[in-house]
């Protein structure tokens, strides 16, 4: 055993330089993993952890609707009964205008919420000059504001604004609001009193409001939530208690964080393509010391452990130094993403994280030099009698084919673990065997390509052409590193220039520019006139009402099973309704007909998801509740919406005589591109002129949305680029085992009198060419990808970007060129006797 | 006493079979310092090779004290080495990773060895290079590296020291001088010491000179100078 320890020891200690290629590889992987899981820990910490903090409450009871006395009632006879409850108030908030009263200019959307006290039950609410939120201060028409809101409209604390018809001074701007910690949001928090928010009659022509009672319990809601929710069975309002909204959130973010594992992994398992080319080198350049120490009494056993303690000693260091570069990917995050992450998240590893990731670091160097260190078993002592260099190891043998099965059965699981599924590991381990391969065929085909040329005027590329086949050339494993890195980035880039361009205004002439909804029907000529004046269109004019879901086919939905509770935001929510006799020009019926004119039943068209997720087919009943009364309607057809050609998008569509009499509110678009300032102009006429009525400005949520594509894509280009980082550290560890070729090469073509400059040229077009090649390999694939995604997933318009990948190419060259060339410039100044001598 | 009954290997070239070793059979009593010596080509190292388990004969077998070794696994070879064999080379062939005092150390550390330091440290001074232990190989001269190749040889007092020409990658005067070191210790250890040369000079200087051609024992003689002597005269 002291033989083992002793040399492993001597052996770090002068090779260390060489192997610190095995040490980055592992490193980097680890350093993903970790600081993808820390990030996704930390923000489940923050957002999810705490779902009582978001709730603001431990139970919930929300409904879009005003509360009837008998609503009230039923819920009043469960909470009496309860022990639990310490506190309780009630919350209404909505979506609409503000507008300064000084300013005839600005308006801006604002997310309204108004309370009573005791506020909050649950959570922090701090004003900017760091002191605790007084109700006093919403008293008489006061109103507490976040900072973002007096930028937008340009006024100062004590400035008044108007939201409907009502004005409301600005008392305080906050610094910290209970429950909010991001997310999207459509503008600035306002909170004014909830008297006021009824007083101002905000409600009366307002759709989308949710009104909430919020309940304090002083132990474990769970039994309380069941007993509303069993009184309240026949009503169309939500329960819902912090126990479970956390349940939801925490099962989110591990799937999140699994996904983002697996990225992390892809990473790692690159640098254990890395480690395993390492290892090889090593192997090969350890051949005469196996020999020594085989010869000396070793056997082959002892000195595999030498070496496999070597790797787990590396691994664990390189594990242990990912860890400390994924701290500074947080510090980096936070710098780069302070805005877009919550304020009060934390930067630093999560431990679990970190001690998972420093196990799987060890586990991939294992896993990855577990075959080339096999090789140490064949090197026979007679080499050092004979020179046996160019004796062949045996390829593979029954140790061998087992280690390779034990290997890919690791790697499945080590999947399988990251990804939390046997079968989302076998797809990511398959997925990625599947890419690689065609990796591997595109640079076969490519370089057989090359092959065929045999005429070039320059003798620096024929020499360059004719080294990337030379014996024991890296040339496939190089085009697949780098390729692969190339096309993680270049996809995701082609992505993004196609998603940005399908949000560009100036090429999507059937996206409105601005939607106004909450007209009443006293208002529409006027508003009319108005618009078609302004912008010189005809103003489309579609009736709408607000709807829920009550029933499907006569049965309420059971949130108390999981699997529905999981899709309560999608189904519970409310909708907004249509009726109309025809097909839009984005509509396709894919399932049942267009309206039975001779039908007297009421009929309804559904959207083909939410036709999936209501689980209902052609013939289903389904109930709304519109504005407390039930409509039954029988579901005729289910539509399909190209939502890049739209002017709307209604996911339930009635057919006529359904909803006449229901109460109505209408909405209507404006088509015409207005410059900002006309837009802005348009908007503040209209709500001046109505103040009830709501305006979105399709360019604010376009610029939200593109602001969330930049982000989502600037992260996962960082991560791509720990992929081409990967790429070039296999690179690397390629150029270090032809190294000795290379000297050799170098040596006999000076002593035939090739110049320094020449061999430069050589230099660099042999590594020019492997970048053009692993350029063009990752623009291929990342080509194919993005247009899959683009018009399978995303569903959206995709175009061939030539420059960006013609940039892509050559960024990809010139990366490969400058690092084959900075490793392999010292062979240049090599004295050729010294060696052709030692060979 | 080593016994070599009808030792052949035959390897493969190309199409063809070569014989390297055609029929060898010897038996080489302990203590005995015998010369192999011969041109190119005849089967001096492979034969050596042999003795040493660091390669299989073809047909034939190998006793070393009375034990065959053509039957033995790699492990129970490497055991065997450890444990009887020294070996010198002619390129030295020390583990460049490790010091000189490391690359006396390892063949103890192998057996495991609990005054292994102590016995490196000797055998420094033995060769006379206890002031050279902390550099690496490739910080000493030939000559020196190869008085470290003996100091490791003899580490693990062998019985049987195989030396692969060890002189031939030196001057004469280095050469000279690791001639007298291997003979001394042969005589204070009283080993086994097969010596490989082309030197006809060296090859008197033995007990015993076996000449190989074609792989084939051409003569077996008895020198009846004796070595004791005899000191090594300088051959420009």
């Amino acid at each position: 055993m002291n033989f083992i320890f002793n040399l492993t020891f001597r052996e770090i200690r002068s090779s260390w330089r060489r192997l610190l290629f095995f040490f980055l590889c592992i490193a980097i992987g680890v350093g993903s993993i970790v600081a993808l899981r820390s990030l996704i820990q930390n923000l489940s910490k923050t957002v999810g952890g705490d779902a009582r903090m978001i709730m603001t409450a431990d139970i919930e009871i929300s409904s879009t609707n005003d509360f009837s006395p008998t609503e009230i009632e039923k819920i009043e006879a469960v909470i009496g009964k309860s022990q639990i409850v310490e506190a309780r108030n009630e919350a209404i908030t909505t979506a609409t205008m503000a507008r300064p009263v000084d300013n005839a200019e600005t308006l801006s959307f604002v997310e309204l919420k108004g309370i009573e006290p005791p506020f909050p039950l649950v959570g922090n609410f701090k004003l900017s000059d760091g002191a605790p939120f007084d109700f006093k201060l919403l008293e008489n028409r006061g109103a507490v504001v976040s900072p973002l809101l007096l930028e937008e409209l340009g006024i100062k604390i004590g400035g008044k604004i108007r939201i409907g018809e009502a004005e409301f001074q600005i008392r305080a701007t906050f610094s910290e609001e209970p429950g909010g910690t991001g997310g999207f949001r459509l503008g600035p928090r306002v909170f004014i009193e909830k008297k006021a928010f009824d007083e101002a009659e905000i409600t009366r022509n307002t759709s989308r409001i949710r009104r909430r009672i919020l309940y304090r319990t002083s132990d474990n809601p769970t039994e309380l939530v069941k007993a509303l929710r069993e009184n309240l069975k026949d009503t169309i309002l939500n329960v819902q208690s912090y126990r479970e909204t956390q349940e939801n959130l925490s099962e989110q973010f591990d799937r999140t964080e699994n996904y983002l594992s697996l990225t992390g992994l892809l990473i790692l398992v690159l640098g254990g393509v890395g480690v395993w080319n390492v290892a090889r080198v090593f192997v090969e350049q350890k051949r005469k010391s196996v020999a020594v120490l085989k010869c000396l009494g070793a056997s082959g056993t002892r000195i595999i452990a030498v070496y496999l303690l070597q790797i787990l000693i590396l691994g664990l260091l390189g594990s242990f130094f990912g860890v400390f570069l994924a701290q500074c990917f947080l510090w980096f995050a936070r710098y780069r993403f302070i805005d877009a992450l919550p304020a009060s998240m934390s930067y630093t590893i999560h431990f679990p994280s970190a001690w998972q990731g420093v196990l799987l670091g060890v586990l991939i160097s294992l896993l990855f030099s577990a075959l080339p260190l096999l090789q140490v078993r064949n090197i026979k002592p007679r080499l050092l009698l004979h020179d046996a260099a160019g004796e062949k190891m045996r390829r593979l043998d029954l140790t061998k084919w087992i280690f390779s099965i034990v290997s890919i059965a690791g790697l499945l699981s080590v999947s399988a673990w990251q990804a939390g599924s046997w079968k989302v590991g076998a797809f990511f381990l398959v997925g990625l065997g599947a890419t690689s391969l065609m990796l591997y065929l595109a640079a076969f085909a490519l370089i057989s390509v090359l092959k065929q040329i045999k005429h070039f005027s320059s003798f620096s590329v024929k020499q360059a052409v004719n080294s990337l086949y030379r014996p024991g050339n890296q040339t496939r494993i190089i085009l697949l590193a780098v390729g692969l890195g190339a096309f993680v980035v270049l996809a995701v880039q082609s992505l993004q220039a196609n998603l940005v361009r399908e949000f560009d205004f100036t090429r999507n002439q059937t996206l409105p520019s601005l939607f106004i909804i909450d007209i009443q029907r006293s208002q529409i000529d006027e508003l009319k006139t108005i618009l078609e004046t302004r912008t010189g269109e005809a103003a489309q004019i579609i009736p709408t009402a607000r709807a829920r879901v009550a029933f499907v086919n006569g049965e309420p939905f059971d949130f108390a099973n999981r699997e529905t509770r999981q899709q309560q935001g999608q189904i519970g929510r409310e909708f907004a309704v249509t009726f109309r006799p025809n097909l839009e020009e984005n509509e396709t019926v894919i399932a049942g007909r267009w309206w039975n004119e001779n039908s007297d039943v009421p009929e309804v068209s559904v959207e083909e998801d939410m036709a999936r997720r209501l689980k209902v087919k052609i013939g289903d009943s389904i109930t709304f509740d519109v504005s407390g009364r039930k409509i039954t309607a029988q579901v005729t057809s289910v539509r399909a919406l190209d939502l890049r050609n739209t002017r709307t998008a209604f996911i339930f569509v009635f057919r006529p005589d359904v909803l006449e009499k229901a109460p109505l509110t209408f909405a209507a678009n404006v088509l015409k591109r207005l410059p900002e300032v006309d837009r802005q102009r348009l908007q503040r006429n209209i709500i001046d002129k109505f103040p009830n009525v709501q305006i979105f400005d399709v360019a604010d949520i376009v610029s939200a949305v593109q602001k969330l594509v930049n982000n989502f894509v600037l992260a996962i280009s960082f991560v791509g680029s720990f992929v081409i980082l990967s790429g070039i550290l296999i690179l690397i560890g390629s150029i270090a085992l032809t190294k000795s070729q290379r000297i050799y090469e170098n040596a006999v073509l000076k002593t035939l009198g090739a110049k320094r400059l020449t061999l430069t040229a050589i230099l660099f077009a042999e590594y020019g060419l492997l970048g053009v090649l692993a350029g063009i390999i990752g623009a291929g694939f990342a080509t194919a990808l993005s247009y899959a995604v683009a018009k399978y997933i995303f569903e959206i318009d995709w175009e061939f970007d030539f420059g960006l990948m013609m940039l892509g190419v050559l960024i990809t060259a010139v990366l490969v060129m400058a690092v084959g060339a900075i490793a392999s410039f010292d062979v240049l100044f090599r004295k050729p006797l010294a060696t052709l001598r030692s060979q | 006493m080593i016994q070599l009954k009808n030792l052949t290997k035959t390897v493969r070239s190309g199409a063809e079979d070569l014989t390297i070793l055609d029929d060898v059979s010897m038996e080489i009593p302990d203590g005995e310092f015998v010369a192999v010596t011969g041109a190119s080509g005849s089967g001096k190292s492979t034969l050596l090779g042999l003795i040493a388990g660091l390669d299989a004969p073809s047909a034939g077998t190998i006793l070393i004290d009375g034990e065959e070794i053509t039957a033995m696994s790699e492990d129970a070879l490497a055991q065997l080495r450890s444990e009887k064999i020294g070996f010198i080379f002619q390129s030295f062939h020390l583990i460049p990773s490790l010091t000189a005092f490391e690359n006396v150390l390892i063949p103890m550390e192998i057996l495991g060895l609990k005054d292994a330091h102590d016995r490196a440290e000797q055998l420094l001074i033995d060769v006379d290079l206890t002031n050279r232990g902390h550099h690496y190989p490739a910080e000493l001269s030939g000559g020196e590296q190869q008085r470290i190749a003996i100091a490791r040889a003899f580490a693990n007092q062998p019985k049987i020291l195989l030396a692969d020409e060890p002189t031939g990658n030196l001057d004469s005067r280095n050469g000279g001088h690791i001639f007298d070191l291997m003979t001394a210790l042969h005589r204070q250890n009283n080993v086994t010491l097969i010596l490989v040369t082309h030197d006809a000079g060296l090859a008197d200087k033995a007990q015993r000179q076996i000449r190989l051609r074609d792989g084939r024992v051409v003569s077996d003689e008895i020198n009846h100078r004796d070595t004791e002597t005899q000191s090594f005269l300088i051959e420009d």
